[in-house]
């Protein structure tokens, strides 16, 4: 910031100088107490009763890794575990690979700015739906009397409905693509759109394939965009229990869904440990693409 | 080039195809015949039977009503409040960013990481939290206090942008003018921010209007709307659902449309403000 009049002009106190260069504390102090108070302690708390005692009626604060070594120790945990990291994987690679051609429409193919927002609205205006009936709305979908099977009956590609479509884990993978890979478009056509245009041409008239200008110019300009649709993706696939629940038929179990189950039953230790697995998992994944990508730079 | 441009574009068209096919089914379904009509295809007879049983004109049957009354209007003022207070939460913060402090990382890291934790963690740990002090979770206490984590953080980023590009020159000509602080920001910091403080509010209101994983375990025994759907999942689903969900598309889209008014007024407001700047230039 430039000089200010009380700088320049009028004579200050030192109180009001040392308001002058710590006003912005009281800016930041509501939303840092608010934060710490509602999003550290309670995950703190999480933290902390998750070496509770958990017996079948009651939890005393009593410390004991006891509620640890059941989770480690029961395969529907631990298969929880590695479900959620299988079905979160194949979100992701689903939601890029069927995302990055449409966000490369978008970005680079589109030049007229009005075409472009209109195409990006296009892609929200789903979400002014609630979610959970967005979900709920792939049942009549993927049923074995579904519009799925019969689009695909009148046109004569199957003889039989298809009955892996629902209640599966297929279904679920499909469900959370379709809600999810916008997060994924979103970001990389964003990215792609602010690339200069005369980079690209410079690299054609110095005689550059169009695979060449992809592979050394657009994808690496394009990765900021990658990651950040897939913190965003990862954020929401890792804590996701609706989906799973509504599309599977109670059949897929993640780590979300037994901290329902188990807080439904009180076991609030339980919940506690596969809570803390799952905010491990995340700040591992998290950590690992902000690596790639600086997020405070990119905005 | 061109031929890959129409496969792109194809594509393109097909993705839109797959994004809105639910959205079209579940159109459809919403005129299914009631109430014995189910959820699904093919369509008995065309009716708006479950448009009016949502809206509490149809005759009582097995199939119990949407509580549209009372959980959507606690749903709304959840979601008003929420706009609120994040909104002043984020300007206040994203207007601290606009000088240099020692810090500012780990105060925008754990500004960021509020709508970063999946909302089923913050819920269950507030919930500990909630009955470790002893006081009873309610949706305008415990769950009013995690919409506002999840929807501060956009409302800053939103804010952050604006400030970005924000030229704090017209601030300082008007106070070397001797406009008072207070006057200033009515005057000309305000209408040049206001976009901005618009696309915070209407991001806070839509995240926390369908906001459920975080106000399951805290919203207590009266349930908004998210909830009361998702309570639907474990018993039978029916068609009002989805005429539930047509219903309050179009809401998101005349709010949406009001969103796309009051924008257009500022940015021509805006306008008209640095227009009379390049007059005195």
């Amino acid at each position: 910031m430039g000089p200010s009049v009380a700088e320049t002009g009028s004579v200050t106190t030192p109180r009001e100088k040392f308001w002058k260069r710590n006003h912005h504390l009281l800016l930041l102090a509501p939303g840092i107490v608010w934060m710490v108070l509602f999003l550290v302690v309670p995950l703190a708390m999480m933290v902390y009763v998750s070496f509770w005692t958990q017996t079948t009626f009651a939890i005393s604060s009593d410390l004991t890794l006891a509620s640890w070594q059941a989770f480690f120790a029961s395969d529907t945990y631990v298969g929880a575990l590695l479900r959620t990291l299988r079905i979160w994987l194949t979100v992701l690679v689903v939601t890029f690979v069927i995302g990055y051609p449409t966000a490369l429409f978008i970005g680079q193919f589109v030049r007229n700015k009005t075409t472009q927002t209109i195409l990006l609205v296009a892609c929200v205006i789903p979400f002014w739906t609630s979610f959970l009936i967005r979900v709920l709305a792939w049942r009549p979908m993927l049923g074995r009397e579904g519009a799925v099977n019969i689009v695909l009956e009148n046109l004569g590609l199957i003889s039989e409905p298809i009955d892996a479509l629902l209640f599966t884990e297929l279904s679920v993978v499909i469900g959370m693509t379709q809600i999810y890979v916008v997060f994924m478009v979103g970001p990389i056509a964003f990215m792609l759109a602010r690339i200069d245009g005369s980079l690209i041409e410079a690299a054609r008239d110095l005689g550059a394939s169009s695979w060449t200008i992809f592979r050394k110019i657009i994808f690496p300009l394009s990765l900021p965009g990658v990651v950040v649709g897939a913190i965003f993706v990862s954020v929401m696939v890792l804590g996701e229990f609706a989906t799973a629940s509504a599309l599977s038929g109670r059949k897929v179990n993640l780590l979300g869904n037994i901290i329902v189950t188990q807080v439904g039953s009180l076991k609030w230790a339980f919940a506690a440990v596969i809570g803390v697995v799952l905010t491990a998992v995340m700040a591992v994944v998290i950590t690992a693409l902000l690596r790639v990508v600086d997020l405070r730079r990119e905005i | 080039m061109p031929i890959l441009r129409g496969v792109l574009g194809s594509y393109t068209a097909l993705f839109l195809v797959f994004l809105y096919a639910p959205f079209i089914v579940m159109g459809i379904i919403s005129f299914q015949s009631g109430p014995e009509g189910g959820p699904q295809f093919p369509i008995i007879e065309w009716s708006t039977y479950w448009y009016e049983h949502v809206l509490g004109f149809a005759p009582p049957s097995r199939v119990a009503p949407l509580p549209i009354g009372e959980a959507l209007l606690r749903s709304l003022t959840l979601a008003f409040a929420t706009m609120l207070v994040s909104t002043v939460l984020g300007t206040l913060t994203a207007s601290a960013f606009r000088r240099r402090f020692r810090g500012s990382g780990v105060v925008f890291y754990l500004v960021v990481l509020g709508m970063m934790v999946p909302g089923v963690l913050l819920g269950l740990g507030m919930a500990l939290v909630a009955r470790e002090v002893g006081i009873q979770p309610t949706w305008w206490g415990t769950a009013f206090l995690l919409h506002v984590v999840y929807t501060y953080p956009f409302a800053f980023l939103v804010m952050l942008a604006i400030f970005n590009r924000f030229d704090p020159a017209v601030e300082e000509a008007a106070w070397a003018l001797g406009v008072p602080p207070g006057r200033t920001f009515r005057k000309i910091t305000f209408p040049m921010i206001f976009p901005g403080v618009l696309s915070a509010m209407l991001f806070a209101f839509t995240l926390s209007y369908d906001e459920f994983p975080r106000t399951l375990f805290t919203g207590g025994s009266d349930v908004t709307m998210p909830i009361a759907i998702y309570g639907t999942f474990a018993v039978e689903i029916h068609p009002n659902l989805f005429a539930f969900g047509v219903l309050t598309t179009l809401f998101s889209f005349a709010l949406l449309s009001v969103y796309g008014i009051l924008m257009a007024a500022s940015v021509r407001k805006a306008r008209r403000v640095t227009g009379v700047q390049e007059d005195i230039a």
